[in-house]
């Protein structure tokens, strides 16, 4: 039931991993994705805020490029909030998937 | 669960199993009316997170037995407010025999709150995820699962503050970052023993602790700390608008750093991260509402129609929700008696809801939603604050007078002009 949520980040400021945080939430992770990007209009944007405030670091930069992944998504749904491209189609995971939240 | 989702018409089908639609849905069914809940989450409240506090009153109404049966973690009777400079913090504090607000765990609560509602005869079916509402002429006619169409009498919207539904319906504009702050939380656990010692709390004594200033890297937000049994709840607020607009660094290493300041190093030492989760928060105050919170058909309750108020020294969004559930539930119990749910019957929630403390509340306090736009609050004023007390705390030989240390302290940070119009402006409203 747990998964190893893809990301670059490595945190240096504080003493616990973001990758770490998210093990320690219990996960089953769908097979589908529940976040589309528009690549195209994701190109266009300058400032990108989804890198730096997607807390599950679900949007990392890689080569000038945003890569997304959803795996360890928190379902907060910021990144719809915050694209200024609205370049992303959000919506919950299906069938009770995803992160279940315990406290 | 196995239910077949045609072989009955409900006289209410709830979007989403959360404070607000399960205290509606338990409202409901305690009258009689045939109740179907649906959450998207494999078990009622695995999708609930919030910061950790509830006020307890509203919830009573519909709970009688709360106080006995509810998971109440501890009760809050000591509150912290911290003002956070990157030198040192300026904290004042409140400590009382009395108490009416618990801390919690949603998920746990939640999972309460269903059973309550399924005892009372509701119809709780999870792993749902709901795609729309369906119209028909202006008027929510049910709701569309997974390609299964459920048809309602009323369709209670209780979605949470993403509002997709509503978005769909074309009841609220799409949401806006200015309307909402990201919420990052931790639960650490450290044991009930080095809870009361290093908090200073005793029996099931709990402490509420905010935060102005660095722990925000001094962006409108803040942070916060809960404590419950044998677990803390911590976790930053960041307004969306501002918070963005600046390139800075990632949220969760801010958190990290808080957790790592001076002031809370030693308070969470050896605690153990049991989760990590986020959530949006409405922070768009009444003109986040949605115009109507009611329509042929339909209603909308809780974090959907933007019902949550915080004053920066505390905030309450469950009570809200569950008061706005339980008022809807009344509407509707109403209009079913008398003749359908027409937008001219369920007005009455919406004349229930303005009427209630949880609008008027959100009304009269709309001025410090206002003045938490402005990231002087945030940066300039805790700095300054923190610069004057270390003036009058710290001096070799002659100390300075309060007017000199407030001068100096403002100087280059604020204006006087500024700070009026602030005051001026938590002045203002009904």
């Amino acid at each position: 039931m747990t998964s190893q949520p893809v990301s670059q980040h490595s945190s240096s400021v504080g003493t616990t991993r973001m990758e770490d945080a998210l093990n320690a939430d219990v996960w089953d992770v769908d097979e589908k994705p529940h976040i589309e990007v528009d690549t195209g209009r994701c190109a266009e944007c300058k400032t990108r805020p989804c890198i730096k405030v997607c807390p599950a670091n679900t949007f990392v930069l890689l080569g000038g490029k945003v890569l997304h992944s959803y795996e360890g998504c928190l379902e907060c749904g910021t990144c719809r909030v915050i694209c200024p491209m609205a370049a992303i189609t959000w919506n919950y995971p299906l069938s009770g998937r995803g992160v279940q939240y315990r406290f | 669960m196995t239910y077949s989702p045609h072989a009955q018409k409900f006289d209410a089908v709830v979007v989403g199993g959360g404070p607000a639609g399960l205290s509606c849905s338990c409202e409901l069914a305690r009258k009689g009316l045939k109740v179907a809940v649906l959450e998207r989450g494999r078990s009622p409240g695995s999708k609930n997170l919030f910061g950790g506090r509830v006020y307890s009153g509203p919830l009573e109404r519909v709970y009688g037995n709360l106080r006995k049966e509810a998971p109440i973690e501890r009760w809050v009777k000591h509150e912290r407010m911290s003002l956070v400079a990157d030198d040192g913090a300026l904290s004042i504090g409140y400590d009382s025999s009395g108490s009416t607000s618990f801390t919690a765990y949603l998920s746990k609560l939640v999972a309460w709150m269903s059973s309550k509602a399924e005892s009372q005869g509701a119809v709780m079916v999870t792993d749902v995820r709901v795609d729309g509402v369906v119209m028909e002429e202006g008027r929510a006619v049910g709701v569309v699962a997974g390609g299964d169409r459920i048809d309602a009498g009323v369709v209670v919207v209780a979605e949470g503050a993403n509002r997709l539904l509503c978005e769909g319906m074309k009841v609220t504009p799409k949401l806006s970052p200015g309307q909402v702050a990201l919420g990052v939380r931790e639960v650490l656990k450290l044991g009930s023993e080095k809870i009361n010692e290093r908090f200073g709390t005793g029996g099931d004594e709990g402490m509420a602790w905010f935060f102005l200033g660095k722990p925000s890297e001094y962006l409108p937000g803040g942070a916060f700390l809960y404590t419950n049994s044998s677990t803390v709840s911590i976790g930053l607020v960041l307004y969306l608008d501002e918070g963005l607009q600046v390139p800075s660094d990632h949220v969760y290493d801010i958190l990290e750093r808080f957790k790592t300041s001076p002031t809370l190093k030693k308070l969470l030492a050896g605690g153990s991260l049991v989760e990590y989760g986020s959530h949006l928060i409405p922070e768009g105050g009444p003109e986040m509402m949605p115009k109507r919170v009611f329509g042929d058909g339909y209603v909308i309750v809780g974090d959907a129609a933007g019902l949550v108020l915080n004053l920066g020294y505390t905030v309450r969004g469950v009570d809200f929700a569950v008061h706005s559930g339980y008022l809807a539930a009344q509407a509707i119990a109403d209009a079913h008696s008398s003749g359908g749910f027409t937008s001219q019957n369920l007005a009455a929630y919406g004349d229930k809801l303005n009427g209630s403390f949880v609008v008027k509340e959100m009304r009269r306090h709309n001025a410090i939603r206002k003045l938490m736009r402005k990231k002087r609050v945030f940066d300039a004023y805790p700095r300054t604050l923190v610069d004057a007390a270390r003036q009058l705390y710290e001096f070799d030989e002659a100390s300075p007078k309060l007017i000199e240390a407030g001068r100096r302290s403002t100087k280059g940070r604020l204006s006087i002009l500024g700070m009026l119009s602030d005051l001026l402006l938590l002045g203002r409203g009904p």
